[in-house]
């Protein structure tokens, strides 16, 4: 029987090595080039000829990147559009990701399962909203840590507080994704190994596998929702840690 | 749980990642997104326009709607007044004709009251005559002596 974790085990497929650095093309580079092909082809098709009344391929492409217009407008402000394609770019890499790890028999690799994938992106985000929060504000980003009309103690206190979250928002943000990809996976596995142990029962083959095959199928409808609605979540903490550097509030 | 195998699994993922992520954001959706953008932009532009057209149409329709009932009251005040107008110079026509009529109906019977008065002070005059010249042949038998004929005229006309 496998074992649930092998699942996530990395596997090199071609040795590389680039200054003293291990970084092999691995299962999950693969997974991530798939990906990023996937969505390549996805962009690339949908805006070929961009019309005014658009194709089906161009009116999924609107949809998305609208979709990612509006989570910035509501949560940052007309300012946000300008980071459209950033969090555009993390929502549907992310999206790719989670939703092709979840094809059967193909030995899928969710990237997104990983948490040096998923502190990679948080960091991407993270870096940004340093960068656009002291490039607009200077040192006055601090203020965000910094809250209003209270005295200089509990200031003090409290901006420690804040100042602690705010940087334990990258591993909070990876640790979420990861947390829910890995646990819908291990839950997929374990119960798919109950199909086998339990379907291959000497007496009465295949009955008693039917109970955990149709949790498993309820299951895989779950985790198709988890991979989308944990894409979105990503994106939408995004443009809000985005909205903080760039408004203050 | 090899995810926290850092040691072998942090630096292939997180070097491959970054090569990854910059191509899509730099190759794909920098390169395809302001496309998109551009043609939602002219579809909205597009759409706003046209509504402000089909306004701009439906504000001049109510224009020429309202100046068609303006004209339509203007003209049917003028028809109403024309028909009174007409109305009051007949009833003046009438009454100028009839006061002709009663006029000349007037002055006929004016000329025929003249004339049957002369009819009858002819026919008086008449009678006076032929009385004085009765009386004038009475008094001659009676007395013998002739009256003269005015005085016995002016004794006829004072015993009228």
């Amino acid at each position: 029987m496998a074992n649930p974790m092998e699942q996530f085990a990395v596997e090199t497929i071609k040795p590389l090595e680039v200054a003293g650095y291990d970084v092999s093309f691995t299962n999950s580079s693969l997974w991530m080039l798939i990906a990023l092909a996937t969505v390549s082809a996805f962009l690339f098709v949908g805006t070929w000829r961009p019309q005014l009344v658009p194709g089906r391929w161009q009116a999924a492409t609107e949809y998305l990147y609208d979709f990612v217009r509006k989570m910035l407008d509501e949560n940052v402000g007309p300012e946000g559009r300008r980071f459209a394609p950033l969090i555009f770019s993390i929502f549907i890499f992310v999206l790719a990701c989670n939703l092709l790890g979840l094809i059967p028999w193909i030995h899928a690799f969710t990237p997104t399962s990983h948490i040096s994938v998923t502190l990679g992106l948080a960091l991407i985000v993270f870096v940004t909203v340093c960068v656009v929060g002291f490039a607009r504000h200077g040192l006055h980003f601090f203020a965000l840590f910094w809250p209003h009309g209270s005295g200089i103690v509990l200031g003090a206190f409290v901006f420690v507080i804040e100042f602690l979250s705010f940087l334990s928002r990258p591993f909070t943000l990876a640790i979420r994704l990861f947390a829910n990809m890995t646990a819908g996976h291990v839950l997929l596995k374990v119960f798919g190994t109950f199909v086998v142990a339990l379907g291959s029962f000497g007496a009465l083959p295949y009955v008693f596998g039917i109970l955990p095959l149709g949790v498993n199928i309820a299951l895989t409808a779950l985790e198709v929702l988890i991979a989308v609605v944990q894409a979105y979540v990503f994106a939408l903490l995004a443009s809000l840690y985005l909205n903080d550097a760039i408004n203050l509030h | 749980m090899p995810q926290f195998d850092f040691a072998h699994v942090f630096w292939p993922q997180v070097a491959w990642l970054a090569v990854f992520f910059a191509v899509l954001y730099f190759g794909v959706v920098r390169l395809t997104l302001p496309k998109l953008g551009k043609v939602m932009g002219e579809r909205e532009d597009k759409i706003s326009g046209d509504l402000s057209a089909a306004k701009a149409a439906k504000d001049a329709a109510d224009e020429v709607d309202a100046r068609y009932h303006a004209d339509m009251n203007a003209s049917r005040e003028d028809a109403r007044k024309a028909i009174a107008d007409a109305k009051a110079k007949a009833a003046k026509a009438s009454e100028k004709s009839l006061a002709k009529a009663t006029a000349s109906a007037e002055a006929e019977l004016a000329e025929a009251e003249a004339r049957i008065a002369a009819a009858v002070d002819a026919a008086q005059g008449a009678l006076r005559d032929a009385a004085a010249e009765s009386a004038q042949a009475i008094v001659t038998k009676l007395t013998g002596g002739e009256p003269k004929l005015d005085a016995a005229k002016a004794s006829v006309a004072a015993h009228f």
